[in-house]
């Protein structure tokens, strides 16, 4: 995710892939660290409170880290992280990835959560505006304190078609998890109706997941065998070249907080039909995209007028204006003003810290602060243990091609 | 960081978009007027009545009196002041009374309907008596005193997990069948009525008050459910008679229990609506456009 941000060191934490532990250094020279923690389900590792303090603390110190950024509410590795950040004295800064709602209650846990991480973070980051409301209103956070800054598209990897495509057929693509949250649902009702009022329309879709059984129970059902293709998993690499071979690409999301499909087939130069949901509306100007609400009656007109305005979209027109709207060297900038602006942030000791937390709630905010004192006290133990000095710092290296990209 | 915006009338208006790099003249961390305008609270939520929650508590205290009554009928059997005579007069008293009720209620109640319902007892009944010496000796190597405690634990239990808005017998004409909840609770007031009957010198003692139990504890929910579908002013009127009964008998059985029971049931009946109604002002609820949207259809698996 931190590519190109040059002039700082950024060192990447993760858990451990697979078999893949240790140090690593990417192509670029970026260094990767891979805890050995393994992840237990849906790629999170079990939280354990305190079991990373140790290790982080190491690397912080080994790689003189004064920032910690991390990603994704759902990540327990990032709330554990900038826990033990904050209590070492370094800056930190957190990117919410994700829409939550505040009914059930597995998100009034989760909320409760972003609210002890985000009680004491220096700034955030959202990848939309809604996206920023959500997280404003899930964690009370003062809304100065957030950012937005959007994801962006690598449009040199997604270029269009050199040849544009003939309208005989027009092909629409889909490419998602088939899960209920992407609205594989929508899709069942969606594409019979559009295959029996367009009989030149043909369906492209990628991906896999629970749904998929759906999908092809639908497509036997109303015998379109022919014109309905499943691809299963497209791996990211061959994504561009599925997009290319389409005119039109469908999004049936029923919540998506920004949604860099939508970018990536933009770049490719094929015209979005999407739910108006979450922060899709804000992805793209109103020429590039048609939004429709998450109805399939609304969705088949929306394709409908996608397939009318279809001979006016120019692909290569459409990627000169995508390299314009986003860009990953405009995302670094604009991460790094974030990034300066939290290391201005004056340092607090733990009790200006501890009454932030208090402030929580009235069960919450006790025991988030015994959870940060227990921190405090472990941290202290920790420097006895293991002092300062002890901890060898790691030389810069000098790689010979310093700049990425 | 401080934004630093400074008023100025020409710089372009802000347009909550994510597209095209940072917006001129402001930071991203700028929060627009428009900030939360989408915001909904409080969109879906139920009015509630305080004497409507009241009726509706009716039911609960309604059925706590019934199972209190039967816990009276086991105290009185164990201890040998009720006979099996006045037990099995008892149950078909109870039986051509649930019948009774069940004709009058019901409309689409035919006489094929009564002889299936007819045969299925009769099936019970007997398979009832043939299992009772069974049950007569269940229990011979446990202490009264663990047997007391597993069945109030278990009444407990059953009285937790009760359906009080329904029948776990399906009616006839009923919209959903029977939760997994309210199955696990009908088998705890099952199994209670076993280990009580197992306490008991004979077989025709064990039979009777099996019967008994089982009769209320299966049908009894089913014949409140249909008074309550037919009148609710006679459920009412059936549930106060009830009450009234049931009060008297525990005053003659137990000063203390009586007391305890009495604010039981005023409790249930008056101040858990009131705390309901009084907790409604607390309820806050935000919608807006971050939430997860709704599907419209069904989906059929």
């Amino acid at each position: 995710m931190v590519h190109v941000i040059v002039q700082a060191q950024v060192v990447v934490m993760t858990h451990a892939y697979g078999k893949r532990s240790g140090v690593r250094y990417m192509t670029n020279g970026l260094k990767v660290y891979y805890v050995p923690w393994r992840p237990f389900l849906m790629q999170n590792t079990l939280p354990t409170f305190y079991g990373t303090l140790p290790i982080l603390r190491t690397i912080l110190i080994r790689e003189r880290i004064s920032l910690v950024h991390g990603h994704q509410a759902f990540s327990t590795l990032c709330h554990e992280a900038l826990m033990h950040a904050r209590t070492m004295g370094c800056k930190v800064v957190f990117t919410d990835h994700s829409l939550y709602g505040f009914a059930d209650i597995g998100s009034i846990h989760m909320n409760k959560v972003l609210q002890f991480t985000l009680a004491d973070v220096n700034q955030a980051i959202c990848v939309s505006h809604t996206s920023k409301e959500n997280t404003v209103l899930r964690s009370g956070i003062p809304p100065e304190k957030v950012f937005v800054v959007p994801n962006a598209v690598d449009t040199a990897m997604f270029k269009p078609a050199p040849k544009r495509l003939s309208f005989d057929e027009i092909i629409i693509v889909v490419i998602s998890r088939l899960v209920y949250r992407k609205g594989a649902d929508l899709l069942v009702e969606v594409i019979p109706e559009v295959c029996r009022l367009f009989p030149n329309v043909r369906f492209i879709v990628g991906g896999d997941g629970p749904k998929r059984v759906r999908l092809e129970e639908m497509r036997e059902k109303h015998s379109l065998q022919d014109r309905v293709e499943m691809l299963g998993a497209v791996p990211h690499a061959q994504v561009r070249s599925v997009l290319i071979s389409g005119h039109i690409f469908l999004n049936s999301s029923l919540t998506e907080a920004f949604c860099i499909a939508i970018l990536e087939a933009a770049s490719c130069g094929l015209l979005t039909v999407s739910t108006r949901v979450g922060g899709v509306p804000e992805v793209l100007p109103d020429d590039m995209i048609v939004l429709a609400e998450p109805v399939p009656s609304d969705m088949v007109r929306a394709i409908a007028k996608a397939i009318h305005i279809l001979p006016k979209i120019d692909p290569h027109d459409m990627h000169l204006r995508m390299k314009n709207l986003y860009s990953w060297h405009d995302v670094a900038r604009r991460t790094e003003i974030v990034y300066d602006c939290a290391l201005r942030c004056p340092s607090e000791n733990l009790l200006q810290r501890l009454s932030r937390y208090l402030k929580c709630g009235a069960w919450a905010g006790k025991l988030f602060c015994l959870v940060m004192i227990v921190d405090f006290l472990f941290w202290q133990l920790l420097q006895l243990w293991k002092p300062l000095q002890d901890i060898e710092e790691v030389p810069d290296l000098v790689f010979p091609q310093h700049e990425y990209e | 960081m401080e934004s630093l915006v400074l008023e100025n009338p020409t710089r372009p208006k802000w347009k909550k978009v994510a597209y095209g790099g940072m917006q001129l003249g402001y930071d991203d961390n700028y929060t627009d007027e428009s900030f939360l305008e989408e915001m909904v609270m409080n969109a879906n939520v139920v009015k509630r009545d305080l004497s409507k929650v009241m009726r509706d508590a009716v039911s609960i205290s309604q059925y706590l009196c019934i199972v209190a009554l039967v816990g009276c009928v086991w105290t009185y059997t164990l201890e040998s002041i009720v006979d099996e005579t006045s037990l099995l007069f008892l149950d078909v008293g109870l039986l051509v009374l649930g019948f009774l009720v069940l004709l009058l209620t019901s409309q689409r109640l035919s006489l094929q309907v009564f002889f299936k319902y007819f045969l299925n007892i009769s099936f019970f009944i007997s398979g009832l008596y043939v299992l009772a010496p069974i049950y007569c000796t269940l229990t011979r190597s446990i202490s009264s005193d663990s047997i007391w405690a597993l069945t109030v634990s278990l009444l407990i239990v059953h009285l937790f997990l009760h359906d009080y808005s329904g029948s776990t017998i399906r009616p006839p004409g009923a919209l959903n069948n029977p939760t997994l909840t309210s199955n696990i609770s009908l088998n705890a007031s099952i199994v209670a009525s076993v280990l009580i009957a197992s306490r008991l010198p004979s077989r025709l003692h064990v039979f009777a008050i099996m019967l008994f139990s089982l009769q209320v504890f299966l049908f009894a929910p089913f014949v409140m459910y249909c008074i309550k579908k037919f009148s609710f002013k006679l459920h009412i009127v059936v549930s106060f008679i009830l009450t009234s009964i049931t009060l008297g008998i525990i005053f003659q059985l137990h000063l203390l229990l009586f007391v305890l029971f009495f604010g039981l049931l005023v409790f249930i009946t008056v101040v858990c609506p009131c705390w309901l109604i009084k907790m409604q002002e607390y309820k806050f609820e935000i919608n807006g456009p971050w939430d997860e949207a709704k599907l419209c259809f069904d989906i059929t698996e």
